[in-house]
């Protein structure tokens, strides 16, 4: 009688430990499934075989109103695209750590220049990614700084805005830079790219910004 | 009634045959290189003498077309990589010598020459560590970038047990 009680408490000890090994193992194994899931998105959209490039030129924003947003420029003034109403914009997301973004710039300037006249401006956002916010007063005047240093290093002519890193989510949290939305009169992204592609490239996009 | 045990071992050999699905924890395969950019390799484990400095060396592998900097940079607003170990671990770098990187050229600049890490690098390091059994997160900070673009500054871990005697 005691043996069999013995053996009772055993085989529901193990049963129990069985139990919950495999409740164990169905929820790692759930969670693991997501992982791969997101990783096999993301290698479909590089995988593309009819459009290689996608992942580099679509947006959930595309066709629709870019997201307001109301940042500082360098000198403390604020800006928003609504101040540019009527015209073609390039929010071009950028940070000074970014090396294809600094080869980008003289592009951007050429083009500001060639196509301002025509109802075209660009907006900097200087997104650094580093978790420095304003409220981090040394590490937020370092950061300003080096922004700075690089504007004038680069001879950026147009709107820089600081504090990128707080709109980066309406924007579709790119993880990748430089990063640009080309928005048309009304306020709606008509192209976007991530990364550089080349200056002729963006002054098609530019041109589809300002309807021609 | 007594409980049979016969009955007793045929419901533990179905439990076990239930349960004997794919091991607890088993790595499910390896994440997709865009999403994992550089990776921690080994060693896992170290055995050192305690209180002495000593040479480790630590492996990681940079995702097949992405490349980081390298600790010394070309231009001061480059992010250098670089490794480091918590305080309060009960282990200390002693020194750290990282490799040298290697020239890199922007396809879309050839003007433009950076110093880079690619493919498999190693880091050798000088440990000391007192007495005991640490498991340490040690750390590599990083900024990668590909032929067109470049990703946010990140840190990963690189876990090393180390047991200092």
């Amino acid at each position: 009688m005691k043996r069999n009680t013995i053996v009772l408490g055993v085989t529901l000890l193990i049963l129990a430990i069985f139990a919950w090994a495999g409740w164990a193992n169905w929820e790692y194994r759930k969670q693991a499934a997501q992982k791969r899931a997101d990783a096999a998105k993301l290698n479909a959209a590089l995988a593309t075989a009819a459009n290689p490039e996608a992942m580099y030129t679509q947006s959930p924003l595309l066709g629709k109103q870019a997201p307001a947003f109301t940042l500082e420029d360098l000198g403390g003034k604020k800006i928003s695209p609504a101040d540019y109403k009527g015209k073609a914009l390039l929010i071009n997301f950028w940070a000074t750590w970014c090396g294809p973004c600094k080869l980008e710039t003289p592009w951007l300037v050429e083009l500001e220049k060639e196509y301002g006249p025509k109802g075209f401006e660009i907006l900097g956002v200087d997104a650094e990614n580093d978790e420095v916010t304003p409220a981090d007063k040394p590490a937020w005047a370092k950061d300003k700084a080096a922004v700075a240093q690089f504007v004038q290093q680069e001879h950026m002519p147009y709107p820089v805005l600081l504090y990128g890193d707080s709109i980066s989510h309406q924007y579709g949290d790119f993880d990748a830079m430089p990063t640009s939305f080309f928005v048309d009169r009304t306020g709606k992204v008509v192209a976007m790219q991530m990364g550089i592609t080349s200056k002729d490239d963006m002054a098609l996009k530019i041109r589809q910004a300002l309807g021609q | 009634m007594p409980f049979p045990l016969k009955t007793s071992a045929i419901i533990a050999a179905l439990a076990l045959t239930l349960s004997a699905q794919t091991p607890l924890f088993r790595d499910p395969g390896s994440p997709s290189p865009k999403t994992q950019q550089v990776q921690y390799l080994y060693p896992e484990q170290v055995t050192l003498a305690a209180g002495k400095p000593q040479s480790v060396t630590l492996h990681f592998r940079i995702a097949p077309g992405l490349h980081i900097n390298s600790h010394t940079p070309s231009d001061k607003f480059l992010i250098p990589t670089v490794f480091s170990v918590p305080q309060g671990s009960g282990v200390s770098l002693a020194d750290t010598r990282y490799p040298l990187g290697v020239e890199y050229i922007l396809p879309a600049d050839p003007s433009t020459k950076l110093n880079v890490y690619t493919g498999d690098f190693a880091i050798e390091t000088r440990l000391v560590a007192t007495p005991g059994d640490h498991l340490v997160q040690a750390r590599l900070r990083f900024q990668a970038c590909d032929e067109n673009a470049c990703m946010p500054p990140r840190t990963i871990a690189a876990p090393i047990d180390v047991i200092a005697n």
